[in-house]
């Protein structure tokens, strides 16, 4: 029991902000319930706060098995034994408990509302657990946008017939065999990546104590592309450094040092990747009569810049290994050292830019965009500000989680917002006039907060310490 | 002038070990690979209870890969395992009571505090040494409220150390234990050890590149190589059997003499130095004199071995 215990204050320990917030809500919706006996509405109500609360909670219970899951856990005297022991607790207090309470209550569909908190459990474990599925959540709320009608007839068909439960208990069989098991079997760890790249197109390359998060095989394939691609870009900066050591080579080998996955062919396969993706999903919802472009323009910018986060904390985790590169390139000053990794690094303003404009373009020919000039051209323009402030902020910004996630929201949020009102001003005072007002305010804000953090990452010394708990690559 | 003779490995007479007491670990033809590279090839080795073992290796030559496979932290591609007499598929169990284990570099729970972390361990054995935990905590300066991401990698195998002994195992498995200690926690960590270990029944297997810990320990010694277990012998055995015989004359050697037993040889000057199993000194100081030299016999240190065989 007492393995167990130590088992269910992991997830306070690690994930405490999901624990917290699904405890609390739990615990409302227990008293809610109880206060709203016979009053329908309110039940349902409580049920909404209840889902919330589990779906939270397992969020974090999935980060802390990803975290707990490593091949030397498995020492542990009967591991997997105290994990199935916490998981059923578990299952009493998110599952079980509220069933029961229901079934009291006298709800109706009193076990399906239990095997639906079940599903929501086992969805926010999988996502906790870095799975992909909720692509699968997008799909099913992409069908009932579409065909409305056909999901309400669905869902009163599906409270009515007896397979329902069976079927939802199959479901969530398959989505818990597909996120448990690779993490309660071991196998040889994956090679990283480079801290400052993401394979996850957006998703954070987070793993800590250097072990690689489990990947399927056709992650595996992609990756061996990319790989490919670096080593490719890698010998030709290296056959050029040789042939003509001049100072523009040497950058260039830099870079494909520091950002392995930014030459021509890794580029171009990221970008037929994302649109692959995109397309499908548009094609998802082509039904849909009305797009409004300047969201789609301003999706475009968010899938641009949801690498920076990756940037921010790359950069921390790859101070230790930058040790090298600076006795490697043996620079007259500590200033021109982080010279060149600044002017390295500015290579991710031309790729976003291009990121963005690619993806927007996608977005005009899926949609039948009425005013391509105009997006494209607040794309460009917003896409090299908001680049150059990230690129910055980053590169001196904040070191501490909270700090950076506080950065990238603000960061992401603002690109978007600063889409909408570029969009807005250059329909509203036309190309030249709002094009003009909308480059002169946002690049110079770009500019300004790039020089000055330029400024500040010259005038620092250069930092080697390893972030702690995290090792060297 | 310096010619290296290598001889085939498996030239060595001392391949398998005297078996007095039933193995704690039984290997047969193991077999890894990391995709084109075999690591471990048919590997046999087995590990009586009650022995400390040094496993000695080059680097790369994969007693990391045997050490992981043989806890089933590593699938191996082909081979059996046997651990306490059973089959090791992979870890779990009431036999992961009895096993100790000391990673090469600990980076678990980066997020956890010292104190945390030994009562999450603590809690899943049966049997836990608090007092040792605390004599060590106090003797090795380890702050139970730190962060283990806060500690440096020394520290960090402390704590591993700690955490792997505390449950005192039947069979203790340190890969490279001692590669981040300072001379002083070596030392005390090695005294630990070999004072909890050195009882009946308990097994340990090493793998380090620190000869002088595998002396200290008065260890078997277990040599991989070419992703086999070449030999495995007591020292003390290792170091009667073998012996370094330098033959020196006027004119030096114009290649290495033909001696029954050599195992590795090499010339220098007007010597050549030679490594031989079991010598025979009669026969050796007929064939000096027979050739105008003079002999010397010495005894070969464990680094010596390890330079000239691994």
């Amino acid at each position: 029991m007492r393995a167990i215990w130590q088992l269910w204050l992991q997830t306070w320990r690690q994930a405490v902000i999901p624990t917290a917030l699904g405890q609390v809500l739990w615990f409302c919706a227990i008293l809610l319930m109880l206060l709203n006996r016979g009053d329908r509405g309110g039940l349902i109500g409580s049920l909404g706060f209840l889902s919330m609360g589990t779906f939270l909670a397992h969020i974090g219970v999935g980060q802390t098995l990803r975290n707990l899951c490593r091949p030397e856990s498995f020492l542990l005297p009967r591991f997997r034994l105290h994990l199935l022991g916490a998981a059923l607790l578990d299952l009493g207090q998110w599952v079980l408990l509220p069933g029961l309470l229901a079934h009291w209550l006298e709800l109706p569909y009193a076990g399906l509302i239990a095997t639906c908190l079940f599903g929501v459990a086992s969805l926010g474990l999988s996502i906790g657990c870095g799975r992909r599925v909720g692509l699968f959540v997008w799909v099913i709320a992409i069908g009932a946008g579409w065909k409305p009608q056909l999901a309400t007839e669905l869902a009163h068909a599906a409270l009515d017939s007896s397979f329902t439960t069976p079927m939802l208990l199959l479901l969530i069989g398959a989505l818990l065999a597909v996120t448990l098991m690779p993490l309660l079997s071991i196998s040889d760890p994956d090679t990283e990546d480079s801290p400052l790249e993401s394979m996850g197109l957006g998703r954070m390359n987070n793993s800590p104590g250097g072990v690689a998060r489990p990947r399927s095989a056709l992650a595996k394939r992609v990756a061996s592309w990319f790989d490919l691609a670096s080593q490719h870009a890698l010998d030709v900066a290296l056959s050029r450094y040789r042939r003509r050591p001049g100072a523009r080579q040497r950058l260039a080998l830099v870079r494909s040092l520091l950002l392995p996955h930014d030459n021509p062919i890794a580029i171009a396969l990221r970008l037929v990747l994302v649109a692959l993706v995109v397309t499908a999903y548009f094609f998802a919802i082509q039904h849909r009569q009305q797009f409004d472009a300047a969201v789609v323009g301003a999706y475009a910018i968010l899938l641009a810049m949801s690498r920076f986060p990756q940037f921010g904390r790359g950069m921390l985790r790859m101070q230790p290994n930058l040790a090298d590169l600076y006795l490697t390139l043996a620079p007259t000053t500590r200033a021109a050292y982080q010279k060149t990794i600044a002017d390295a690094l500015l290579l991710l303003v031309p790729v976003s830019v291009l990121t963005a404009l690619t993806y927007t373009l996608l977005g005009i020919v899926l949609v039948h965009a009425e005013e391509p000039g105009r997006m494209l051209l607040t794309a460009l323009i917003i896409a090299a500000a908001a680049s150059l402030t990230a690129l910055g902020v980053h590169l001196i910004g904040p070191t501490s989680t909270f700090g950076r996630g506080i950065a990238n929201f603000v960061l992401i949020l603002g690109a978007m917002g600063s889409y909408w009102c570029g969009y807005w001003l250059i329909g509203s005072f036309g190309y030249v006039f709002g094009g003009g007002l909308v480059a002169a305010v946002a690049l110079s804000f770009g500019i300004t907060v790039w020089l000055g953090a330029q400024r500040e990452y010259l005038r620092r010394a250069p930092c080697f310490d390893a972030l702690p708990g995290s090792p060297t690559l | 002038m310096s010619l290296t003779t290598a001889l085939p490995a498996n030239s060595l007479d001392l391949a398998s070990p005297r078996v007095e007491t039933p193995p704690v670990l039984q290997v047969r033809r193991l077999d890894k690979a990391f995709q084109q590279r075999q690591v471990l090839r048919q590997l046999d080795w087995s590990v009586p209870a009650g022995r400390v073992v040094g496993l000695l290796g080059k680097n790369g030559a994969g007693k990391t890969t045997l050490l992981r496979c043989l806890l089933g932290l590593s699938p191996s591609d082909g081979g059996r395992i046997d651990l306490f007499g059973a089959p090791m598929t992979e870890p779990g169990g009431e036999r992961m009571h009895r096993i100790g284990f000391v990673p090469q570099s600990f980076d678990l729970f980066p997020w956890m505090r010292i104190r945390a972390y030994l009562d999450f361990t603590a809690a899943f054995y049966t049997r836990w040494n608090r007092d040792l935990v605390t004599r060590l905590l106090d003797s090795w300066e380890l702050d139970p409220a730190q962060k283990i991401g806060q500690l440096s990698q020394g520290q960090r195998q402390k704590l591993a150390i700690m955490r792997a002994i505390a449950p005192e195992p039947d069979l203790l498995v340190l890969d490279e234990p001692v590669a981040s200690l300072d001379p002083q926690a070596r030392r005390a960590f090695m005294g630990e050890l070999l004072e909890l270990m050195r009882r009946p029944g308990k097994t340990v297997i090493f793998s380090t590149h620190i000869t002088a810990d595998l002396e200290r320990a008065d260890a078997d010694i277990a040599l991989l190589r070419d992703g086999r277990i070449q030999f495995m012998r007591p020292l003390a055995e290792l170091r009667t059997h073998l012996k370094w015989v330098v033959l020196s004359r006027p004119d030096g050697w114009a290649q290495l003499p033909a001696i029954d037993g050599l195992l590795k040889g090499s010339l220098h000057g007007q010597e050549a130095q030679l490594l031989i199993e079991d010598p025979a000194v009669s026969d050796l100081q007929a064939f000096a004199d027979s050739h105008g030299a003079s002999l010397r016999i010495e005894t070969p240190t464990l680094e010596d071995v390890f330079v000239e065989l691994a």
